[in-house]
This record gives structure tokens, C-alpha cells and sequence, in this order.
């Protein structure tokens, strides 16, 4: 079963922190006016999921996010029968409740999903923008309101598990990468209230972590990591037992590459 | 008598004269990890290597006993070129070995800085230390730590002359500000050295060969036998000890062959004069083997092979499969530059399995019949041994809504599943498989019994492979022997031709891979495998070694991934972690340490691979 979230607006009713990179917000804005789908892509962490529900509460529509696995079948997305006590009953899947809304229906990491599922995206996202459910006989017709968001990570370690081509070309797309270095200072000040110095020096030691993609780590150091050290840091765990914590031992797993990199840690960061 | 007594002084003397501290030394080889990483993530390039560096002398005065001694006569300095990150095989500077440490770490942080050869040393090393602690200020209490640690080391100033007092009160300043010394003042003898700086005048070979401006090529030899010839002494620095240090009392014959790798560059420089001869002695040692334990002469032997190849670089090949190559100093795709010639051993007569591999072969086939797809459902059938609820409750209820609903395929089915697989291994036959691994087998003998066994062991599982090897002389012709298509069934012919494969020629691995990506691309399957079998790092006789060979590696690994095939390298060079992350991606390659393990786990990883 997907995580078949429900609509997220009532829940938060302030707009999430974002800091804008580039024109992304004005993008999304003139997709959302012109009934265009939308494409992220950006590395884990860089603020994909966030930015979607900054625009969400911006725009003031609600949202539903469905993380996409290997197991997702199309049936997830739309909706299926279930049998209930007089007989089955047709329930709705996050796809079609989004699309009756006129909400946002964002499809998280769309690359994991099997390619034959997101093919039941094909009608929504060109200018026909219906949804056939076959199973009811029923079609629906998306409402203006509607906006169909999908995100994936470029760089990721399965490469064989690319988009279709046919699927790709259906989206406006905006490439999301980590946030330049001034940018990310200012981020991690306003997400999490530690003082500039610090985040400053914090900012530093992810970019250097992040030289060694590819070479050394499979993975950048994410947005999201410096946060989380951001958090420890300031409820007043050790600084450099923080970075250790939340920027190293969850980038690798190899000891040799821990010590090395709690030397750069040191460096870069150390007092 | 007059001998023993000798060597008592000298220890003695060396003793009293020498202020390194070997028993807080560090060697290159404990940190190497830490020190490239962290070069690496200050923004080092990460193609660069973490080599040794060769000592020098440095012709600064000494103090008087170790004038007596004999000793501190050379200095190991960092540096940092194009190709490699050059740092002292071992520091034994400071009596405590966190400080002899730091001074890795504080060389390597150095190095990251534009080094800009043309500099003068003296303002060069103040501009990078000056940078470096405004970049990372968390250096500056390692650096004041080394710094004073350092300044005790030097010769006081009270017994300098007054010449050379000014220029060692200026280097003492510039250490302990950097950026406050704008000049060096003369003095007649070059200053001490200083560790912490890099070195005044790295021998820049390469980055010089390449410039290309000398018509006839003198220049270039100059360079490359100073490259040569740091080699050399550092093949020798392992006999100085006994060699050099008894000469203080008994002149004995080991001095003159220290002298030795001087005069070797005279030599050098004599044969300079007629370039034909030394082409021609080069072309005519070019069917020698090069065995490892010839450093020095298998080191000349390139160089002199350079440039002939150098010269006629530009020729456009017209005919058989040509394949790109990329060149990493232009970022750009060279097209058309190598031939691949694939070959076939005909005449290599159908063999039965080595009787010493049956064994192994016997456990390995049944461990992978094991292996052979599992059974799964198969959902929504026509008949089958279950009812497939899902779809059986789909067509009650589309009944019951009242719509038509067809009444097939409401079974399920336990069958075999299908692996939709094709692997292509790739073997390395370059001559270097030619040495020896143990007392019974050469590397070439393991790579063999490795080929027979993977064989078998996928001929059981029902996999679609292929097997070919790779050498290569130069860009053409690169030779790829075919041993097994995806077409051909295994069999005693493909055992013949693993029978008859043989060491010969080069690494030049880019193109291998590139040929084998077109070979795999025609596979319908859905995963592609591409394995390498490999003893070394792609080089060959012409520019193709060091980082050229490596970039164009790694270019064409990338374009296999790109291609959704799924690289994969295997190694049984012990010194690949240095390299291989870069070509291939942590994850993406293993070292096996133990060669003659290599034909037991080959099988296995694939297994763990394909799982």
C-alpha cells in the first residue's frame, strides 16, 4: 500500500521555510496557471519535497505525496475496490482524490515505480488532462486547481532504472542542485536559528564533503544532513560529535573513510 | 679492527648528528587515506595521485656535526603537478609523531592552492600558507605548532654568517607571518630547508614534455631523463645507509656506485646526440620483456618509445572497427583514435577442463544450478494451481456493478522465472600478467583458471556471456581476443581458446571497454553486466599511461553506465583503492588480495552481483 497521504494544508496552516535558488517558485507559478505538470529533479536533500509544499500552502492548495517504491502498481495510484460490508466498495487512490480536489498530487522519487505505472499518467499530464478509471467506467476531468508534481534523483545509483523518454517529455522540468554556499548559510539560519558563525563553518565542511562525490562517497552530504547537525548542534550536543552523527557515519560506512573524514571534519570545522 | 671502529664513530657521529626522530616517524603509506581525502575534499583534484616524492639535496649549510657525519645532505619536499600529489614517503621531522602527522595533513591542505611554478618559492609558499589559514582557520594552532616546532630545528641565528643571518631571519618571518616577507634576501649559499613549504623547483617533467615548442625534441629528453633519474635514486635510497655513510673513514668502492646514478645521466645525455640510434636501440628493445625488479631501464625504455609516437600521434586510422578516445588536457573526444582488431585463436585444438580445476568446477556448477531463477506467481492466468483473488474479486464485482466481465485469467501459477541477463567478462592480457604470483603460478595462470571456472559456472545457471581478452600495442592495434560470444555454447573450444591465451603488449583499457559496450548493446537482455578482470592500471607504451589512460578509462566506464550497462571491475593489484574509486565508484569494484583466490571468488561474486 502506498503511504496514501491525506491532504496536508489543514495541518499546517503557516508556509513552510523556504529559500528560494533561482526562479523556481515563478516556474511553478506560471505552471500551476497554465495547467502544466511539473518535474524536479535534484540530488536527496536538496529541498525537493519541501519546496512542493511551500508552493502547495503559497498557492493554497493541498497536497498529496505518494513515495513511489518498485511494488507501486497503477491500482495504488487510482484506486481499487475493497470489500466492505455490504458487498465492495470503489476507494479512491491518491492520484484520483487529488484530481476530484483540485489538489496537488506530488509523486515522490517517480523513477522507483515500475514504468507500466506511470504510464496512467499519460492522459493527465497532456492537454486532455483526464483521468480514465477503468475499473468504475468513470472519466474525470482534472479542474484548473489540479497540478500533477513529480520529483526523482538524477544521480542515483540505478541508472538502469531511468524515465521514459515518452513519460519525461510531458513535464515542465527544473533541475534543483544543492543551494549555492551564501544561500545554504542562510537556510540553515532560518530553519534551525543557529547563529551565522556556525553555520557558517557548517556550510563549509558539507561543500568539502561534497568534493568528494563520486571518489570517495557515493552520496553528497545533503541540506538536509546540515540541518539535522544544525538541530543537534543547537540543542547542545558536542559540535564536532554532531557532525560526527549526523554528517559522517550516515555518509558512509567504511572506517577508514569515517576517521579521514572526521579529519576534514576537523579541519574545516574543528575549533 | 680499523673497520669495526669506524662503524662505532659512525654511529656515533650520525647519532649525535642527526635530529630526525625515527621512532616518531610517519610514514606515507599509514596516512595516505586521510591525506588524499582530505586533498580531495579542500578541493584538490581528484584525479591526482598520492605518490612519493624522490629527495634532493638542498646544498644549505649543515650544522657542523652533521657536517662531520656526513649526514642531512638531501631533504624530501612536498609537491604538486598535474599528475600526482607529491608528499615524503616518511616524516620523521618532529619528535612526536601527532606533529609529524600534522605535517602531512598541513602539506596536503598546502598543496590544494594554485601552485603556480613560476613564483618565486619564497613569496609562492607565504601566498599559499597565507591562504590556507584564512580558509581554514581550525589549521592555524597545527600550524603554530609546527612552525615552533620547526624553528628549533634550524640553525640558530648567532651562528650564521651575517649574509646569510638576514635570509634566515626573513624565512623565520615569513613562517611565523606569512605574507609579511615580500623578498628573499640573497645569500651565497641556498637557505635550509624548510618542510613546511613546498618544494622550490618540483621536477615538472610532463606538464614541460607536453608544451611541444622544441622542434627536434631536445628539450623534451632533457626533462624526462630528470624524470628519470628521480626514479632512479628512488630505487637506490634503500642502499644509501650502508653505501654512503661509511664514507667518512674508508673509502670504499659502494661510494662509487652512489656516484653511479649521476653519471647515468651523462650517459643520457650523450646518447641524446644521435636520436636515430637511440630510436632504433629503443624499436629493437621493444620484444624485450619488462620485468619489475628492472625499474631504471624499463622507466628509459618508455621514454625513448615516446617519441616516435609523439611525432606521428596525428595519423587519421582509416580502417577496422574505430573507436574514440578521450582526451583529458583537451576534454575532448579524440574520434576515430584506436583500432580494435578482433582476434580468434582458430587453431586452438577443443581441450578437456584441467584436471586439478574439476573439482572446484563440480561444487561451483552445483552451488550455481542453485543459483537458476527461482520459482514466482505468475498472476492473472488462464489456469493455474490457485484462484488469484485479486483478480477473481475484480470480476465479482465487476459483475456485480453489472458491467460484462470476462472470466479469464483468474488463476495463478508457480513458475520458473526467467533471468534476463547478459555479462560480458573482459580479461586483461597485457604482459604485465606475466609475472609471478606464487612459486607455481603467474598472474596469466590464475586469469586462466579464473576464465574456465566463471565458464562453468554460468553455463550452469542458463546466462547469457560472453568472455573476450584485451591487449594493446599503442592505439592500433588493440587486440581483443575472442574466447567465448554471447552466440557460442561453451564448450571444448572455448576451453582451447581460454587454453591458448598468453601475456603480450598493454592496458589500454578505454578502448577494450568501449568495444565490449557495443558487443553487450546488441544484447536484448534487460541487465547488462560488464566485468573486468584486470592486474593494473590501464597504461600504455605511448601517452596512454598515468591520468590520460585513467580519464579515458573512467570516460568510458561512464559511457557504459550511461548506456545502462552495469560496470564492474575486479582486481588483484593491491594498490587499486588508489585509483579504482575514481574509475569505477566506491562499490563498483573489489580488490582481491590473495591472486590465487581469484579464480574461487570470480564465480561467487557474480553470483553476488546478479542476486
Amino acid at each position: 500500500m502506498t503511504s496514501a497521504a491525506s491532504p496536508s494544508e489543514e495541518k499546517q496552516p503557516e508556509v513552510p521555510f523556504y529559500k528560494p535558488q533561482h526562479n523556481e517558485v515563478a516556474l511553478f507559478e506560471h505552471a500551476y496557471r497554465h495547467q502544466l505538470p511539473m518535474l524536479i529533479k535534484g540530488p536527496t536533500g536538496c529541498g525537493k519535497t519541501r519546496f512542493v509544499n511551500y508552493m502547495a500552502s503559497r498557492l493554497g492548495r493541498p497536497v498529496y505525496t505518494v513515495a513511489c517504491h518498485d511494488d507501486l502498481t497503477a491500482a495504488d495510484l487510482v484506486g481499487r475496490h475493497l470489500i466492505g460490508d455490504h458487498g465492495t466498495y470503489w476507494s479512491d487512490g491518491p492520484l484520483t482524490r487529488a484530481v476530484r480536489e483540485g489538489a496537488i498530487c506530488y509523486l515522490d522519487e517517480v523513477v522507483e515505480a515500475r514504468k507500466d505505472t506511470t504510464v496512467v499518467l499519460h492522459p493527465l499530464t497532456d492537454d486532455r488532462r483526464i483521468l480514465p478509471i477503468d475499473r468504475t467506467g468513470e472519466t474525470l476531468h482534472a479542474p484548473p486547481e489540479f497540478m500533477l508534481v513529480v520529483s526523482y534523483n538524477p544521480g542515483y545509483q540505478n541508472l538502469l532504472k531511468g524515465m521514459k523518454p515518452s513519460t519525461r517529455q510531458r513535464f515542465v522540468a527544473s533541475r534543483f542542485d544543492f543551494p549555492r554556499p551564501d544561500l545554504e548559510l542562510e537556510i540553515l539560519v532560518g530553519e534551525t536559528g543557529l547563529d551565522a558563525t556556525m553555520a557558517k563553518r557548517l556550510v563549509n565542511l558539507a561543500n568539502a564533503l561534497r568534493a568528494l562525490k563520486d571518489h570517495d562517497l557515493e552520496e553528497a552530504a545533503s541540506t538536509r544532513l546540515l540541518v539535522y547537525t544544525a538541530t543537534l548542534i543547537l540543542g547542545g550536543y558536542d559540535p564536532l560529535e554532531a557532525c560526527r552523527a549526523a554528517l559522517v557515519e550516515p555518509l558512509t560506512d567504511d572506517e577508514e573513510t569515517t576517521t579521514a573524514l572526521m579529519e576534514v571534519v576537523e579541519i574545516t570545522f574543528g575549533i | 679492527m680499523e673497520e669495526k671502529v669506524g662503524e662505532i664513530w659512525h654511529r656515533l657521529i650520525t647519532r649525535a648528528a642527526d635530529q630526525r626522530h625515527p621512532e616518531a616517524a610517519v610514514s606515507l603509506k599509514s596516512v595516505e587515506r586521510s591525506v588524499s581525502l582530505l586533498f580531495r575534499a579542500l578541493g584538490g583534484d581528484g584525479g591526482l595521485e598520492v605518490k612519493t616524492t624522490s629527495s634532493d639535496e638542498h646544498g644549505a649549510r649543515r650544522s657542523l656535526l652533521q657536517r662531520i657525519a656526513g649526514s642531512n645532505k638531501t631533504v624530501e619536499l612536498a609537491w604538486r603537478d598535474e599528475h600526482s600529489l607529491r608528499l615524503p614517503a616518511i616524516v620523521d621531522w618532529f619528535p612526536e609523531s601527532r606533529l609529524n602527522r600534522d605535517l602531512y595533513i598541513w602539506l596536503a591542505a598546502l598543496a590544494v592552492g594554485e601552485p603556480r611554478h613560476e613564483e618565486p618559492w619564497f613569496s609562492r609558499n607565504q601566498r599559499l600558507t597565507a591562504a590556507t589559514l584564512t580558509r581554514y582557520p581550525a589549521l592555524r594552532p597545527r600550524y603554530l605548532r609546527l612552525v615552533e616546532a620547526h624553528l628549533m630545528q634550524r640553525i640558530p641565528l648567532a651562528k650564521l654568517p651575517a649574509a646569510e643571518k638576514s635570509q634566515e631571519r626573513a624565512i623565520r618571518n615569513a613562517l611565523l607571518q606569512p605574507g609579511s616577507e615580500p623578498r628573499l634576501p640573497p645569500a651565497d649559499r641556498p637557505p635550509q630547508a624548510v618542510p613546511l613549504w613546498l618544494h622550490p623547483a618540483p621536477p615538472l617533467a610532463v606538464a614541460e614534455r607536453q608544451s611541444g615548442d622544441d622542434p627536434d625534441g631536445k628539450g623534451d629528453r632533457g626533462n624526462r631523463l630528470q624524470l628519470e633519474d628521480e626514479h632512479h635514486r628512488k630505487g637506490e635510497r634503500a642502499k644509501k645507509p650502508e653505501a654512503q655513510d661509511k664514507g667518512l673513514i674508508t673509502i670504499r668502492m659502494e661510494n662509487i656506485f652512489t656516484w653511479g646514478g649521476f653519471l647515468n645521466l651523462d650517459r643520457g645525455s650523450e646518447e641524446n646526440d644521435d636520436l636515430d640510434s637511440a630510436a632504433d636501440a629503443a624499436r629493437d628493445m621493444n620484444t624485450m620483456s619488462v620485468s619489475r625488479d628492472a625499474r631504471a631501464s624499463g622507466g628509459k625504455l618508455r621514454f625513448d618509445l615516446d617519441l616516435p609516437s609523439e611525432a606521428n600521434d596525428d595519423l587519421v586510422l582509416s580502417e577496422g572497427i574505430l573507436l574514440p578516445e578521450w582526451d583529458f588536457k583537451k576534454q575532448q573526444m579524440q574520434d576515430k583514435h584506436c583500432r580494435v582488431v578482433p582476434m580468434l585463436a582458430a587453431d586452438a585444438a577443443p581441450c578437456p577442463l584441467p584436471a586439478q580445476l574439476r573439482r572446484t568446477a563440480n561444487k561451483l556448477r552445483a552451488q550455481f544450478q542453485q543459483l537458476a531463477p527461482a520459482r514466482c506467481w505468475q498472476y492473472q492466468q488462464q489456469d493455474g494451481c490457485e484462484i488469484d483473488l485479486e483478480a477473481y474479486l475484480r470480476y465479482r464485482t465487476d459483475r456485480a456493478s453489472g458491467r460484462v466481465a470476462s472470466a479469464d485469467g483468474l488463476y495463478k501459477d508457480l513458475r520458473v522465472g526467467e533471468r534476463d541477463l547478459a555479462c560480458l567478462l573482459l580479461a586483461d592480457l597485457s604482459l604485465s600478467t606475466d609475472t609471478w604470483v606464487n612459486n607455481e603460478a603467474r598472474v596469466i595462470d590464475v586469469i586462466r583458471d579464473s576464465l574456465y571456472l566463471f565458464a562453468e559456472s554460468l553455463s550452469a545457471t542458463g546466462d547469457q556471456f560472453a568472455m573476450y581478452g584485451f591487449s594493446s600495442r599503442k592505439r592500433d592495434p588493440v587486440r581483443l581476443h575472442q574466447l567465448k560470444s554471447f552466440d557460442e555454447r561453451y564448450g571444448g573450444v572455448v576451453r582451447g581458446r581460454i587454453d591458448a591465451i598468453k601475456p603480450g603488449y598493454y592496458t589500454r583499457m578505454g578502448a577494450a571497454i568501449r568495444y565490449s559496450l557495443r558487443l553487450l548493446e546488441m544484447q536484448p537482455s534487460q541487465r547488462r553486466l560488464l566485468l573486468i578482470l584486470t592486474d593494473g592500471k590501464p597504461n600504455d607504451l605511448d601517452k596512454y599511461e598515468g591520468r590520460y589512460g585513467i580519464e579515458d578509462t573512467r570516460r568510458a566506464v561512464h559511457e557504459a553506465r550511461q548506456a545502462g550497462l552495469q560496470p564492474f571491475c575486479v582486481t588483484i593489484d593491491n594498490r587499486a583503492n588508489d585509483y579504482l574509486p575514481h574509475l569505477f565508484g566506491t562499490g563498483n569494484y573489489v580488490v582481491i588480495h590473495k591472486p590465487t583466490q581469484l579464480p574461487k571468488e570470480l564465480p561467487l561474486l557474480y553470483a553476488r552481483l546478479t542476486a
